[in-house]
């Protein structure tokens, strides 16, 4: 950029973006350490009585543990079916492979609710709604083609001459993926685990359609919290999450680097 | 005596070549050589399965879209009818309900490409290692954190004794409604779809060699001709694709119209959920979401008719 008047009006409008981007969670933080007894601006003062009061509250530390269980399950499922997939959208030959594309995007062009409500009859068909783990389960679905991505990415970098190396040497084929194959995608496959468990953390929709008041996960029993009054003890747990974002960010940029995601394919 | 040469039978084959082996007969066993050809579709299965579900939701849509509720028994009626979409397309609130969203998915993508363009280019051109970090940072966090928290902070700054208003306070201006009305959500929804249009962006931008824009400079073009004839035709697909993912996101957003609308400003998505969790007649709620689905569907189908895949294509780069 040479031109002074093109930084300033790209300046300013990154600006902007900062702005929204960062202030819900500098006002986050910042209302969870409030003395007072409402969220008020400028805050009352400083205390951590917040963060008290939520280690004391048993319904959303069930929810907090819920939403992990939630996360695992949804990385169990969904990290092994979308490694092999990935690997198989670029290792073989297949036909339709155009068709399959198409399929596998469908988590992404079907609305959430559209996939949410969906699951919920089927799942109340199966009977195992009102269990914790089927909403793993969904958000493995909802977000696989993010595994996919990250896999075949990484599995479209890997030489076939290694892999045929591998088993001109006397590697079976478990051998060949097993010492290959799978280190080569691997990170892709960090990439597709990380993203898959935050996210399924933080999912929303699909979490408020598949659970009731016994299941309920620790975003939508803020927004349930939020329905009814705004106290600080959201806030503190709340921090909860900008925490996990902070690690995941951070391991994102040590295992991969974030730069990756500039990359042109 | 005893004998000094290596005991051979005491030879000890190690684990994980006993583990390989029998793994490799196992998947012999299972899958011999013969059925190689069709590995990769072995690999894909699971896959395969597993959106299954969501083909099968969308299946039981269908069907119990078909039937409407019978309000004496509040049950699904026995028999097959299409009155349910009759009942949408005859009615003045959806219709409404349907255009706020439209608009509202719309003027999303006008605002977040306005935003995440100049983000995605200073972060693709700028020289600065730090910046570059700093801004991948401020975008991945608010990625993370998810949407109800972040709904939850603006709800602090933008309450009516919230920052914004306890600033304009100061200054003596009385305070503003600024929540629960459309610009709310449509300030939510840009908010929440700026990592995402940065992100499809980036990589768009990437691919335009620098070199081109300093020959557009050395032709004589200023920065906005060759910003409009160089650059933004060259990052077109990643325009598509940005703007695509921002708009059906938008469209059938649930949280931003619900927590930021304050009830007043449903988007499709909300009017969904009411007819399942309010109204409980599960056939309408049914019919209002294959509709959403296959808006959603005809708009992508249409720009990839006009446009092209963009950036979204998948897997299939070999």
């Amino acid at each position: 950029m040479t031109s002074s008047s093109q930084k300033l009006i790209f300046w300013t409008l990154v600006g902007i973006s900062i702005i929204t981007l960062s202030m819900p969670t500098i006002i986050v933080l910042g209302a969870s350490v409030t003395s007072g007894n409402i969220i008020a601006f400028p805050p009352d003062g400083f205390s951590l009585k917040w963060y008290e009061k939520i280690a004391m509250a048993r319904e959303l530390r069930l929810a907090l543990w819920r939403s992990l269980i939630v996360s695992t399950v949804c990385v169990i499922v969904s990290l092994p079916v979308g490694t092999v997939a990935g690997i198989a959208l670029t290792r073989y030959r297949l036909k339709f492979v155009n068709l399959i594309n198409i399929y596998l995007l469908l988590p992404f062009t079907v609305p959430l609710i559209g996939s949410g409500i969906g699951m919920m009859l089927v799942f109340g068909e199966w009977g195992i709604l009102g269990n914790v783990w089927p909403v793993g389960v969904a958000c493995a679905v909802i977000n696989l083609p993010f595994v996919i991505w990250s896999v075949s990415s990484s599995a479209a970098a890997l030489d076939r001459d290694l892999e045929l190396a591998a088993e001109n040497c006397g590697a079976g084929r478990m051998e060949t993926f097993w010492y290959v194959t799978l280190p080569a995608v691997m990170p892709g496959v960090i990439t597709g685990g990380l993203l898959m468990f935050v996210l399924a953390m933080t999912e929303f929709l699909v979490s408020l359609l598949l659970t009731d008041a016994r299941t309920v996960t620790l975003p939508v029993q803020i927004y349930n919290n939020i329905r009814s009054i705004i106290t600080p003890d959201l806030a503190a747990i709340s921090v909860v999450f900008v925490v996990i974002a902070l690690i995941a960010v951070w391991l994102l940029d040590r295992l991969v680097g974030l730069e990756i995601f500039l990359k042109s394919k | 005596m005893n004998n000094p040469t290596v005991d051979r039978t005491r030879f000890r084959y190690p684990l994980r070549w006993r583990v390989m082996d029998s793994l490799e007969e196992g998947a012999s066993l299972i899958w011999p050589r013969s059925l190689s050809r069709h590995t990769g579709w072995l690999l894909l299965a699971p896959a395969l399965l597993l959106v299954g579900i969501l083909v099968l939701g969308l299946v039981q849509i269908a069907e119990s879209s078909l039937h409407t509720l019978d309000t004496s028994t509040y049950l699904p009626s026995e028999n097959y009818t299409g009155e349910n979409y009759l009942t949408i397309v005859e009615s003045a609130t959806y219709l409404r309900i349907l255009w706020r969203s439209l608009l509202g998915a719309a003027l999303t993508v006008v605002f977040t490409l306005l935003l995440a363009f100049p983000y995605a280019y200073i972060l693709v051109r700028t020289s600065s290692a730090l910046v570059r970090k700093g801004l991948l940072v401020i975008l991945f966090l608010p990625f993370f954190i998810g949407q109800v928290v972040r709904a939850y902070g603006w709800l602090i700054i933008l309450g009516n004794s919230g920052a914004v208003n306890e600033v304009l306070g100061l200054v003596g201006v009385e305070p503003i409604r600024l929540l629960f009305n459309y610009p709310a959500v449509i300030f939510g929804l840009v908010q929440y779809m700026l990592p995402f249009a940065v992100l499809l962006l980036a990589p768009a931008l990437t691919a335009i060699p620098q070199e081109i824009e300093t020959a557009a400079g050395s032709l004589g073009a200023n920065w906005l001709q060759s910003l409009w004839y160089v650059v933004l035709p060259m990052a077109k697909p990643g325009l598509i694709g940005a703007g695509l993912v921002v708009a059906t996101l938008s469209l059938t957003d649930f949280a931003m119209p619900a927590m930021l609308g304050g009830g007043s400003q449903d988007f499709i998505a909300n009017a969904i959920y009411d007819q399942f969790f309010r109204t409980a007649n599960q056939g309408l709620g049914s019919a209002l979401a294959l509709v959403l689905v296959a808006i959603g569907s005809l708009i992508v189908g249409l720009v990839f008719m006009i446009f092209g895949a963009g950036t979204l294509g998948m897997g299939a780069k070999k």
